[in-house]
């Protein structure tokens, strides 16, 4: 069995797929959380200059994607064919897009402006995601298939982030909400979700 | 085509985006590189707005597959190196082209965020000397180093072409229109851009392919 060691600041953030990932497939790793004083030392030692890295026997990855892609494979959670794959892969890249503007949002230091961004976000964007998200999502509750996939895995990480702005969004999407329901009561999941750190993001 | 053994059938693969490279080129390059014949069609921007309705996310590039269609370029390129044996052979040599591919992909967001978002001409002067200045050379510093680790003088993952050479030539193509000096202090890099142009059937549709701008 190999070794991983998962190392990321002490936040959900970038690492937070990865880590619900790991815990479906029920694959033991290291989730090693640092300080940010310990990053400047750290930093020069990873292939991109950013973390989360996850290291397998001694070889290191970074691109948080990536390394997610590659635990959902180890963990039998990418799709089954190429072509369900390749649309587990799109529905990811769209929720990263969202995740982005989502960011400018939060990150918005001027009250007004945040303001603003936060209502345009709420009025254009969120609901546009959300009707296409609709959707792709059959009436089981999967995007791929009939069954858990990380395409599910990953929305449920974004609404995540999405519900702490905007506690009441997936109101009225059902099939969103089923897939909500299907990760949430997945076994692993549903262990980390109780005993991970409570971090603001 | 790929052909389904049990079928006999070819696949039939149209690629749906706007008269340029931009983000449909790493497949173009793919599809060339496996000779597998696809339908490059680049939309006139007079079509587009009740064209993208058509589209999973209203957005291009988009890939058709005997009629499915998967979006987000980066999804797309993967499936095309899948099907045509250029994804890497093992799952950590995946990992590590999905990992250079992404490092490209940030890169070139960066780049995009001042060619095309930002509209303060003073403000966008100064995030391209920023991306030139620092952004870019950190990046390929790292980038080459990254190169070393599997040799140096082959591609940037085991032993063959996969989507991170296709992605890497595609950064190479712009950078080098602002500044043909760029892989200067990049030798390894520059080497890996030219092993990439003259790969068979990449070559050939580097002659042919409609020059655009970007």
């Amino acid at each position: 069995m190999p070794s991983y060691k998962l190392t990321y600041f002490n936040v959900r953030g970038r690492a937070e797929l990865i880590r619900l990932l790991f815990a479906t497939g029920g694959i033991p790793y290291e989730d090693v959380r640092i300080g940010r004083d310990k990053w400047p030392e750290l930093k020069p030692k990873t292939p991109m200059g950013q973390i989360p890295i996850l290291e397998v026997d001694g070889q290191v990855y970074c691109q948080s994607m990536a390394i997610a892609r590659f635990v959902a494979r180890e963990a039998g959670l990418l799709g089954e064919s190429s072509s369900d794959q390749a649309r587990a892969d799109m529905l990811l890249d769209g929720g990263a897009e969202v995740g982005e503007l989502l960011k400018e949002v939060v990150l918005e230091k001027d009250a007004s402006k945040r303001a603003e961004k936060k209502k345009e976000f709420s009025e254009k964007s969120l609901p546009h995601f959300l009707t296409l998200y609709e959707g792709f999502a059959n009436d089981s509750g999967h995007f791929v298939g009939e069954s858990l996939t990380w395409a599910d895995i990953s929305f449920f990480n974004m609404m995540d982030f999405l519900t702490a702005e905007f506690p009441s969004a997936l109101d009225g999407y059902d099939k969103l909400s089923k897939v909500i329901e299907n990760v949430k009561s997945n076994p692993g999941i549903a262990k980390w979700l109780k005993e991970r750190p409570v971090t603001d993001h | 085509g790929v052909h389904c053994g049990a079928c006999r059938k070819m696949s039939v693969y149209e690629l749906h985006y706007f008269n340029n490279r931009g983000r449909a080129e790493p497949a173009r390059l793919l599809f060339a590189a496996a000779g597998l014949p696809y339908r490059d069609i680049r939309i006139q921007s007079e079509q587009w707005p009740e064209y993208k309705l058509k589209l999973p996310m209203h957005q291009v590039p988009v890939l058709e597959v005997d009629g499915t269609m998967i979006c987000q370029s980066v999804a797309i390129a993967r499936y095309v190196a899948k099907v045509t044996g250029h994804a890497g052979k093992t799952d950590l040599e995946q990992a590590k082209v999905d990992m250079l591919v992404d490092g490209i992909d940030d890169v070139m967001t960066k780049k995009g965020d001042y060619v095309w978002h930002e509209k303060d001409e003073t403000r966008k002067m100064e995030k391209k000397n920023a991306f030139y200045e620092t952004t870019l050379p950190q990046f390929l510093s790292r980038f080459e180093k990254l190169l070393l680790t599997n040799g140096g003088d082959g591609f940037l993952v085991g032993e063959g072409l996969a989507h991170a050479d296709a992605w890497f030539l595609c950064l190479a193509d712009d950078v080098l229109l602002d500044f043909p000096d760029i892989f200067t202090p990049y030798p390894k890099l520059a080497a890996l851009v030219e092993r990439i142009r003259t790969y068979p059937g990449i070559k050939e549709w580097l002659a042919k392919r409609p020059q655009t701008e970007f």
